[in-house]
């Protein structure tokens, strides 16, 4: 398998404080891998210095070749970040927010709107593109915030728990647009904290806590460490390796 | 700009309630009815001297002054009351010497409790003297050529007024349209109002990281920083355009002898409104803070600034506290250009310092902006 992201490890302090301690772990080219972890783990600070938003106060990350420390314009060109939080203008409505992005992203005036009418269609919101956002339901706007992030045909995206707080219907149809973009090549990091998503979804999952990475594996070999996989669940991997207290 | 455009209440607040303020304010500066044309007095004491004087007296009456003719006792009494400020004395023998071209003098009695009032009489004093010595070099002329002018002749040179021309602002007097102070000065709140609070949406766009992913998709963060302030120059620039058109077209402002210089001042007002407003963005960790500071500092700065009354009629403390914030050096440009007539060059002072308000809020906004909310 071809690695497509290698992150060697990386570590961020805060106010003297570790969020994140030398964290490594490689995602293979097409792959959907999962980044688990409890609140505070250090998932979302690892995002950032994956996507070149913070840099790393040691460590590096190599994304298709290129150094996100040393080649973060090039590292840019090839991925498309969807935070947790809704990162879109509510005033504005979705083919706006999409054809915004997508020309801060470099696309062309022309080319931007042809793709952002084009990723209307495929999150199903062709006929509300329109719309002030504001007027959106939760899922909606997950949805716009997914489509922002694909606006430069990434090849690697970063999907920070995009499916929190929406209704089943939504959430399904999030889980059929990243299972497409992965057969049609794309490689995924995904967060969440709904296990049975991580189980249906990633190839592979790393599991972080307190800053660290303490798991690596396919959702079958995580449960194979704590039981028969047949009958263990991931959330009781996740509990086994993280522990029962409450992490608030 | 599109976001400031859509928005019903942004565009009310930054370029409706400004004219409301302006418009209100105006008809307060304003008087019901045109007051009675009360001339100025003049105390002379002339000691009931005929010819000249007298002639001095009539010819001050007739130029829009009451001459108010006192007994020296009469005057010196009133003066030392505090009735008046001083008056002219006209000596004895004074009536009799200019005919005869003999030597002269005119008194100015002064308290010198008003600087103002003494340089009033001094000027009016120095205007007489100047009419008396050109009646008296044509005496003396007329004598040497031996043609000793009767008192006929004498009166009619003396009578050639108008001896002194004067012309009074007073307070209260429709002489000038108090639109003219009011629209810029709350056109200047306005305007670095706005721009204040638009430090709450770059706040804002931070919180939800749509700055970080703005960083993401490869734009750098100076180009970010320039184009937040290139976007609240804007808005600036826009209201600032709307009102000064709806003055002028609208309501009769007058922009003085150098609209140009009133175009330039109110451009660096916006990029100095415009800078602030960054920095506080740059400041501030939270959106409520930055909202919270931006009022305070909006409605704090705009009474120092001389925008809710103009500052020259303020007393000199509050004008020196004043001249901290950029709204005080723009407004006092206004009032300048528009309301005592100077030319462009007169503002430059206020047009550099306003230059150096954006400079410095623009500095400590390089240096203090974060993409990222605190962690």
């Amino acid at each position: 398998m071809e690695t497509y992201l290698q992150a060697e490890a990386l570590a961020k302090h805060f106010d003297g404080v570790a969020a994140v301690e030398d964290v490594s772990f490689v995602i293979h080219t097409k792959e959907i891998f999962g980044l688990l972890g409890p609140n505070g783990a250090g998932k979302t600070t690892t995002i950032r210095m994956l996507s070149t938003i913070l840099a790393p106060d040691s460590g590096d990350v190599r994304i298709g070749g290129h150094s996100a420390v040393r080649e973060g314009d090039e590292v840019r060109k090839r991925i498309g970040v969807c935070p947790q939080e809704l990162a879109l203008y509510p005033e504005l409505s979705a083919f706006d927010n999409l054809v915004f992005f997508g020309r801060m992203n470099g696309l062309p005036g022309r080319a931007a709107k042809a793709r952002a009418r084009a990723l209307l269609a495929e999150t199903g919101l062709d006929d509300r593109g329109g719309e002030a956002v504001k007027k959106y339901s939760g899922g909606m706007k997950r949805r716009v915030n997914i489509a922002i992030a694909l606006m430069n045909r990434p090849k690697l995206l970063f999907l920070d728990e995009p499916t929190v707080g929406i209704d089943p219907q939504s959430r399904n149809k999030i889980f059929e647009t990243v299972l497409g973009l992965r057969d049609e090549g794309t490689t995924v990091l995904y967060t969440t904290h709904y296990m049975e998503e991580a189980d249906r979804l990633c190839d592979r999952i790393g599991i972080m806590d307190r800053g660290r990475i303490i798991a690596v594996g396919t959702p079958a070999e995580l449960k194979r460490q704590v039981g028969d996989p047949g009958k263990t669940t991931l959330e009781e991997v996740f509990l086994r390796l993280t522990g029962r207290s409450l992490r608030d | 700009m599109r976001i400031f455009w859509r928005d019903r209440f942004s565009l009310t607040f930054a370029l409706i309630f400004p004219l409301v303020f302006a418009g209100a304010f105006t008809l307060a500066w304003e008087e019901d009815d045109e007051p009675p044309g009360v001339a100025p007095r003049l105390t002379v004491v002339a000691a009931g001297q005929q010819g000249f004087p007298e002639h001095l007296v009539a010819a001050l009456n007739d130029s829009g002054w009451t001459a108010d003719e006192r007994s020296l006792e009469g005057a010196l009494d009133a003066l030392g009351q505090g009735d008046i400020g001083g008056f002219l004395l006209f000596p004895a023998g004074f009536g009799t010497a200019i005919p005869t071209g003999s030597e002269a003098r005119i008194r100015v009695v002064v308290s010198g409790k008003d600087p103002a009032e003494t340089a009033t009489l001094e000027g009016i004093a120095r205007a007489l003297a100047g009419r008396a010595q050109t009646v008296m070099l044509a005496v003396r002329g007329a004598r040497d050529l031996a043609t000793v002018p009767d008192a006929e002749q004498v009166s009619a040179v003396s009578r050639l007024p108008p001896l002194v021309s004067l012309e009074v602002r007073r307070t209260g007097e429709r002489r000038y349209n108090p639109i003219d102070f009011t629209l810029p000065g709350y056109l200047t709140m306005f305007v670095f109002f706005v721009a204040a609070l638009g430090a709450g949406s770059i706040v804002l766009e931070r919180e939800t990281r749509t700055l970080e992913r703005l960083v993401s998709s490869g734009v750098r963060a100076a180009s970010i920083l320039a184009g937040k302030f290139l976007v609240a120059a804007g808005k600036g620039i826009t209201q600032l355009a709307v009102l000064w058109m709806v003055g002028v077209f609208a309501l009769s402002i007058d922009l003085g002898a150098s609209p140009g210089a009133v175009v330039v001042v109110s451009l660096l007002f916006a990029l100095a409104s415009a800078a602030f407003g960054i920095m506080l963005a740059a400041m501030v960790n939270t959106m409520r803070s930055a909202s919270s500071i931006a009022m305070l500092a909006s409605l704090t700065l705009a009474p120092l600034g001389g925008c809710w009354w103009p500052l020259f009629i303020a007393p000199d403390w509050l004008q020196a506290i004043g001249r901290l914030t950029p709204h005080a050096w723009a407004n006092d440009a206004f009032n300048r250009l528009m309301v005592f007539g100077a030319s462009a060059s007169d503002v430059v002072p206020n047009m550099l310092t306003l230059v150096a308000f954006a400079v410095v809020f623009g500095a400590i906004a390089l240096v203090r902006f974060r993409l990222s909310p605190p962690t």
